[in-house]
């Protein structure tokens, strides 16, 4: 019995340890000259990774007959790979999730996250963030039999919202602005919440409308309806910054010549 | 701690603040446990008992109910329940399917657990109580339960250990338990490393003692064999 106990003590012991190391790494030396240290080592590996969306349609999607991820934030990776190593396919690209985005920028595993990632002030503490480069509003999938048009007729009504959540306090404010009472449930993924629509488990699929607008099919309409804009912005880790002003400065650019709007015109997106 | 670490300070000021959203998804993990118990012991019992039964039919429903259960995972069992049962006018709360799955599911493996238990009673303890008049049934409840159980619990207890720590797949149908409550914490803030090492040490808290338990009634019976 004290055995086991002491094994848990070490195991408790251990964990500190880890996290006392976690912040170590940060105290790299930097090159007299040239690059640096965060962007050296990209160099040094010849490839950039970024963390993508694999099941949001135009932005970033797996298609299951080439196998290849595609979209406008595959693009955008492209485009800040080519501007680190000098070659657009010079880039790595992976999908992430809610749940995984976090965990593979801290380890390292990923230098960007272009994933549909919303910036609010409470991430910016947790990540660097770029400024947004794109907007979008939360929309509302309802089934057509429902006959829901709008806020108004969501009183006593479930939503569906992915488990990453801005979108819930989007739509709580303004339910509270409505004087509807509405109740959440999260899901991890968006398939698991159109699932869960279609089998009457909850009332209204509630994500960013352009994520909306690839899970709409015949028995479900989208509403016209937007609520407080989400801004996309790139994230990477704290403390990797000349990362993050690159990739701040890309987009600033790309704003400003047009071409951000080319590219997601490119697309299908507005 | 560094700004930059996942266990970084302020991570966990923030889950201190928010203690309450792991309190509940505690407290509703401990309910659907108990509730689930209840039922996989029943189950464990009933369909454990079938398991030895003389009739063969009776042996076959222990049989198809066991590896039916058993050898499908728990997540499309709770699935089926969820989003499946609606399409055909079955609208389970999220509640009932988690103490219905994990009961039903946990059940095969106490029915198990209880059929070794009877079939490590010598066979002559049947007979004799056969032989004193008792049916099936009451030679069951008053002779050979009652000294199956010895050899039962220990396993069984350690089911009760994979139990509690099955509540978590309800995070997956936003079951309001402690995983859902951490996950769902765990992505708004991005807090993820302190999330889970909470929600760990939580699952923990329930399941050492419990694990603990089965290991001095196996003991136990050692010395007694």
């Amino acid at each position: 019995m004290k055995k086991l106990y002491l094994i848990f003590l070490a195991l408790i012991a251990a964990c500190a340890l880890l996290s006392g190391c976690g912040g170590a790494p940060a105290a790299k030396p930097q090159a007299p000259a040239g690059d640096p240290a965060d962007i050296k080592a990209i160099k040094t590996r010849g490839v950039l990774k970024v963390g993508v969306k694999v099941d949001v349609p135009k932005f970033g999607y797996k298609d299951p007959k080439t196998n290849k991820i595609e979209g406008a934030e595959i693009d955008l990776a492209k485009i800040i790979a080519k501007k680190i190593l000098g070659d657009e396919n010079k880039v790595d690209v992976q999908g992430v999730t809610a749940k995984t985005r976090g965990p593979l920028l801290d380890t390292g595993e990923i230098d960007f996250v272009i994933a549909t990632f919303t910036i609010t002030e409470e991430r910016k503490k947790t990540y660097n963030f770029t400024e947004p480069y794109f907007v979008d509003g939360v929309g509302l999938l309802v089934k057509k039999s429902s006959g829901i048009q709008g806020v108004k007729d969501l009183n006593g009504k479930i939503i569906g919202v992915a488990q990453s959540a801005t979108s819930r306090k989007a739509l709580q404010e303004a339910a509270d602005k409505a004087g509807v009472k509405v109740t959440f449930l999260e899901f991890g993924t968006y398939p698991e919440i159109k699932t869960a629509l279609d089998a009457g488990r909850i009332n209204v699929f509630s994500v960013d409308g352009a994520i909306l607008a690839g899970y709409v099919d015949d028995s479900t309409v989208l509403l016209a309806e937007r609520f407080s804009p989400q801004e996309y912005g790139i994230a990477s880790k704290k403390g990797n910054d000349a990362l993050a002003k690159l990739a701040g400065d890309t987009i600033a650019e790309m704003k400003k010549s047009g071409e951000l709007d080319k590219l997601f015109k490119k697309w299908g997106i507005s | 701690m560094g700004g930059t670490s996942p266990l970084a300070w302020f991570k966990w000021q923030a889950l201190f603040s928010d203690w309450q959203v792991f309190a509940v998804g505690f407290g509703e993990t401990i309910i659907i446990s108990a509730l689930s118990l209840m039922l996989a012991l029943a189950i464990g019992v009933l369909v454990g008992v079938l398991g030895v039964a003389q009739l063969a039919p009776a042996r076959a429903v222990n049989r198809v109910y066991v590896e039916f259960l058993q050898n499908t995972p728990l997540v499309i069992q709770i699935f089926f329940l969820y989003h499946a049962l609606p399409h055909i006018g079955i609208m389970l709360p999220v509640f009932a399917v988690g103490v219905l799955g994990i009961g039903c599911y946990t059940g095969a493996y106490m029915a198990e657990a209880v059929r070794a238990g009877i079939q490590a009673i010598p066979r002559g303890q049947l007979e004799a109580a056969y032989s004193q008049g008792f049916t099936f049934s009451g030679a069951m409840r008053h002779i050979i339960l009652p000294q199956a159980k010895r050899v039962s619990f220990p396993p069984m207890t350690n089911q009760v250990v994979n139990l509690i720590k099955n509540t978590s797949v309800m995070a997956m149908v936003a079951g309001g338990d402690l995983m859902y409550h951490a996950d769902s914490w765990a992505s708004t803030t991005l807090h993820y490393a302190p999330a889970y090492v909470v929600t760990g040490l939580l699952y923990l808290s329930l399941c050492l003692p419990l694990a603990t338990y089965a290991r001095k009634l196996e003991r136990d019976l050692e010395g007694g064999l």
